[in-house]
């Protein structure tokens, strides 16, 4: 790519133990969003934290519009890594859009990961026939619209008004970390992400899996949940924290913590 | 056209004569001009230069001007990325020290950025002969460093050294005893020492404070943070006053102040204005240190403790201390009592130039009327936290002084509220330099309205929400300082805050209003940790901020508002939108932190010069874990702010 991937993207190991561990974030957050649960991991293993390319703190000059289409990019970026810090074998727990990185670096890559912990994780976001992913392709819609023909206010940072009272307050939520990326980096992430369905590909994912959710996430309806427990192809369990909100690294890491250890243990 | 002969040219000054006057000309834009005009005047200009801070980023030291070699001061603390460890990016720093010297080898007086103790290795050999240093550091202070390091490092090179401020600089009470007794030469010439702890909450303990004192007995100056609460171990008692007083007998400033005040939190006093506990000081023993401390000239005693009935120690002052021209007291109650009118207590102290009572329970607008009449030098005066004091009060005290009266401050005081304090400035509405006033409203008639001039720098701390700010006032023609508290509310509740705004765009009716100090630091939210349907801070951003491009500011401080849990002050959206349409600015700082492509918003004002980040809050976000502004991106974003900049740098 022309550039020190490892640089590029903030990649550090910290931490001491004989096994690693990723620590993934999701789309409008980058490593920071860690900072509460790293401590107490540092003691037991080999931490490794990276920016996505989207995250608002990597260059965004790296970001190349015509090669982060999908999502498989993201999974060459990450499998690169790993590839570069020599790591063979490793645990992974992502955040929201990583989560949804993990499970397809798990199809491609089975020996490499002994354990994928997917927080707030949804195969798509998008309800379909018999499937409640949370949002209306045309809520969604509204959105993208919206932003496109105020792309210039947008832009110029007016946008989160745009996003009027009569859209619901899922969409309202998960705009607001949509500004945290650069804008034309943020329209494009969002469009990737809403596009992704991952449901077909579920069933090829042969690692261990713990799903971890709380109680109401607006971004994440309680049944996507029960639907990764019964379509992930490996051995999965659900687990639900008592409490609320897309972020529980953040907001409930004494909550999150445990059952981090738990899944991480078996 | 004939010329005459007694047509003489400003160069026809001799040079010895246009020497003495440069080296009076203080201000630096002025001085970047005079150098301009033609190599005499350049060479001139720096050989007169003697202050200088040096803005940059720390990677193009190699390009350091060693033009300046006048140059006494010398402060380093402001280098890009702000708060990095200073030399430590280099393979060869000692090589880079050595070019500083070379650079600047007048340099007395130093103030530096202090992240780890490689920076003053490295330093402080270079200029052996400082004699004042001002460390700094935000940033807390590695837990594995050995007790004192730092200072000796210090000491052990710069011998000479008469003053030390560490009131910026993040270290433990029990670093600086040690090292202070262990160069007792140093002790003993060291003339002002400042440990007044900004940087944290922490305060000098009793022993402490003696041992070092003990070893500087010619201090003139000493400022500390202590402990006046007597339930804790070290607490400031009589026997400590009295020995600190014997200890440093030339002292001509004494600050002592309760580590308490310095968070910056509104005082939590009951219904009377007493706080629970007293202070271990009995008015006798202030007799004693008054009297054994004959040169002071300003005092501050900020005890945060109930001192009760002080009126004896105070009426001591005026003759045991008759160089007093400063006084400063916090929680002293019975300070003047002022029945009929005659002067007494603190009002006997005639000498005093500048005054300020904090949270004095029972002065009364009979006190206010005593201590005009009887301190008619007053030229500054304060009151805080004084519930029983009225307009009428004030009034009276404006009306007295108002030959002298040219800096005023009230807040927190229960019965005033913006209109009434607005008309009890009337006696000096147009000798008034510096004004602080709280913006609260009620009670007031908001009919009032009048027309306004004014010029010169504004300071706004949002607090709580306030109205529209709608008032102006008659020609102020010297006020050149306006500071203003705003009240806003629980930002952390469900409240948005509603559709108008802060009402900054008021401020354009002050077209000379060029240097604002914008502190929403005190109001507390969510920045990404919103529950779901909370509002977030860049909501509020967008209502403090709204309306700041109408304004001509040149230069603008902005603490942004904060998320306690993670320890967040951070630029969201709608603050780099706004601030990016400020068309005038040549400077920003950001006391927080913010991310590369909001930073890049900035890039639009095009008079733009300065920009920084400045984290100088406690504890300042240790770099590895808060990704916003890294150094590669402050990198970029400066490499940016200069090269779209066509103007002469000046």
């Amino acid at each position: 790519m022309g550039y020190n991937l490892l640089e590029a993207l903030n990649v550090r190991v910290v931490g001491s133990g004989d096994r690693y561990l990723v620590l993934a974030h999701g789309s409008g957050t980058d490593q920071s969003v860690w900072q509460r649960i790293l401590p107490l991991f540092t003691p037991s293993f080999r931490i490794i934290l990276y920016d996505l390319v989207c995250a608002g703190s990597v260059n965004p000059d790296y970001f190349d519009f015509s090669r982060y289409t999908t999502l498989d990019p993201y999974v060459d970026d990450l499998l690169n890594i790993l590839k570069a810090l020599g790591v063979d074998r490793c645990a992974y727990v992502g955040h929201s859009v990583s989560a949804m990185i993990g499970i397809l670096a798990s199809i491609r890559r089975p020996q490499l990961f002994s354990k994928l912990i997917l927080i707030g994780a949804s195969p798509r976001f998008l309800n379909d026939k018999d499937y409640h992913g949370g949002f209306e392709q045309g809520e969604i819609e509204k959105v993208f619209s919206a932003m496109e023909t105020n792309y210039e206010a947008w832009v110029n940072g007016f946008a989160p008004l745009a996003v009027g009272a009569d859209v619901p307050t899922a969409v309202r939520e998960f705009s607001r970390t949509l500004f945290n990326m650069r804008p034309d980096i943020s329209l494009f992430v969002s469009r990737t992400v809403f596009n992704s369905d991952l449901r077909g590909v579920l069933g090829l994912v042969s690692v261990p899996c713990c799903v971890i959710q709380t109680a109401r996430d607006v971004s994440v309806p309680a049944s996507v949940a029960e639907y990764l427990r019964t379509h992930l192809g490996g051995r999965t369990t659900v687990e639900i924290l008592r409490t609320e909100g897309h972020l529980p690294h953040l907001t409930a890491p004494a909550l999150l913590a445990p059952v981090l250890r738990r899944a991480l243990a078996r | 056209m004939a010329v005459t002969s007694s047509d003489t040219h400003f160069l026809d000054i001799p040079d010895v004569v246009l020497t003495i006057i440069f080296s009076l000309v203080a201000d630096t834009r002025t001085r970047n001009a005079m150098s301009l005009v033609c190599l005499k005047w350049h060479l001139l200009e720096r050989s007169t230069r003697k202050s200088l801070t040096l803005r940059g980023n720390v990677r193009d030291l190699f390009l350091l001007p060693t033009c300046f070699r006048a140059v006494t001061d010398l402060d380093l603390s402001l280098l890009s990325p702000w708060g990095h460890p200073l030399l430590d990016s280099f393979p060869n720093p000692l090589l880079l020290a050595q070019f500083l010297r070379h650079a600047f080898p007048s340099v007395v007086s130093l103030t530096v950025y202090v992240r780890n103790p490689s920076t003053l290795h490295l330093l402080a050999p270079q200029w052996p002969d400082l004699r004042h240093i001002k460390l700094i550091r935000w940033h807390q202070r590695l837990p594995t460093l050995p007790l004192g390091i730092e200072f000796v490092a210090l000491f052990e090179h710069c011998r000479m050294l008469s003053s030390l401020d560490v009131s910026h600089f993040h270290c433990w009470t029990e670093d600086l005893p040690p090292a202070i007794q262990a160069y007792p030469m140093l002790a003993a010439s060291l003339s002002q020492l400042n440990i007044l702890k900004h940087s944290s909450v922490e305060g000098f303990k009793s022993h402490e404070l003696l041992a070092i004192t003990a070893s500087c007995p010619n201090l003139r100056e000493l400022l500390a943070t202590c402990i006046f609460d007597h339930r804790f171990v070290g607490f400031v008692s009589d026997e400590t006053l009295l020995a600190l007083a014997s200890n440093c007998p030339s002292l001509s400033l004494l600050h002592l102040v309760d580590a308490t005040s310095l968070s910056n939190v509104r005082p939590d006093l009951n219904d009377d204005g007493y706080t629970s506990e007293d202070a271990s000081i009995s008015r006798s023993i202030l007799c004693d240190v008054f009297a054994g401390l004959p040169l002071l000239e300003v005092l501050v005693l900020d005890v945060c403790h109930n001192v009760r009935d002080a009126w004896p120690a105070l009426e001591l002052l005026n003759s045991k201390c008759p160089r007093l021209k400063s006084l400063k007291l916090g929680q002293f109650h019975g300070i003047c009592s002022g029945v009929d009118s005659r002067p007494d207590g603190i009002a006997l102290c005639h000498g005093l130039e500048s005054l300020s009572i904090k949270n004095s329970a029972d002065l009364t607008d009979n006190s206010l009327e005593a201590i005009s009449l009887g301190c008619p030098k007053l030229s500054k005066f304060e009151v805080l936290g004084c519930k029983k004091i009225s307009a009428k009060g004030i009034r009276k005290l404006t009306h007295v002084l108002r030959n002298t009266l040219v800096d005023v401050k009230i807040s927190s005081c229960k019965n005033l509220n913006v209109v009434s304090l607005l008309q009890t400035m009337e006696p000096i509405r147009d000798r008034i330099e510096r004004l602080h006033i709280d913006c609260v409203w009620k009670n007031a008639d908001n009919s009032v309205k009048q027309t306004a001039s004014s010029n010169g720098e504004t300071r706004l701390k949002k607090k709580n929400k306030s109205r529209d700010n709608s008032f102006c006032s008659r020609t102020w023609s010297k006020l050149q300082h306006l500071s203003l508290w705003i009240a806003v509310g629980d930002c952390s509740g469900e409240r948005r805050p509603c559709t108008g705004s802060l009402g900054l765009r008021y401020l354009a009716r002050y077209p000379s209003l060029s240097r604002m100090l914008l502190d929403c630091s005190g109001v507390i939210g969510y920045g990404l940790t919103a529950p779901p349907g909370y509002p977030d801070l860049s909501l509020w951003e967008r209502f403090f901020l709204y309306g700041i491009e109408n304004l001509n500011l040149n230069e603008l401080n902005y603490w942004p508002a904060q998320d306690m849990d993670v320890n967040q002050r951070s630029l969201f959206l709608p603050a780099a939108a706004l601030l990016a349409q400020c068309g005038s600015l040549r400077k920003l700082f950001i006391h927080g932190t913010a991310n590369e492509h909001f930073m890049m918003f900035l890039l639009r004002i095009p008079t733009l010069r300065d920009v920084q980040l400045r984290e100088d809050y406690y504890p300042a976000p240790e770099n590895d874990m808060c990704t916003e502004m890294r150094a590669e991106s402050c990198r970029r974003f400066e490499d940016a702010l200069k090269s779209i900049n066509r103007h002469i740098p000046d």
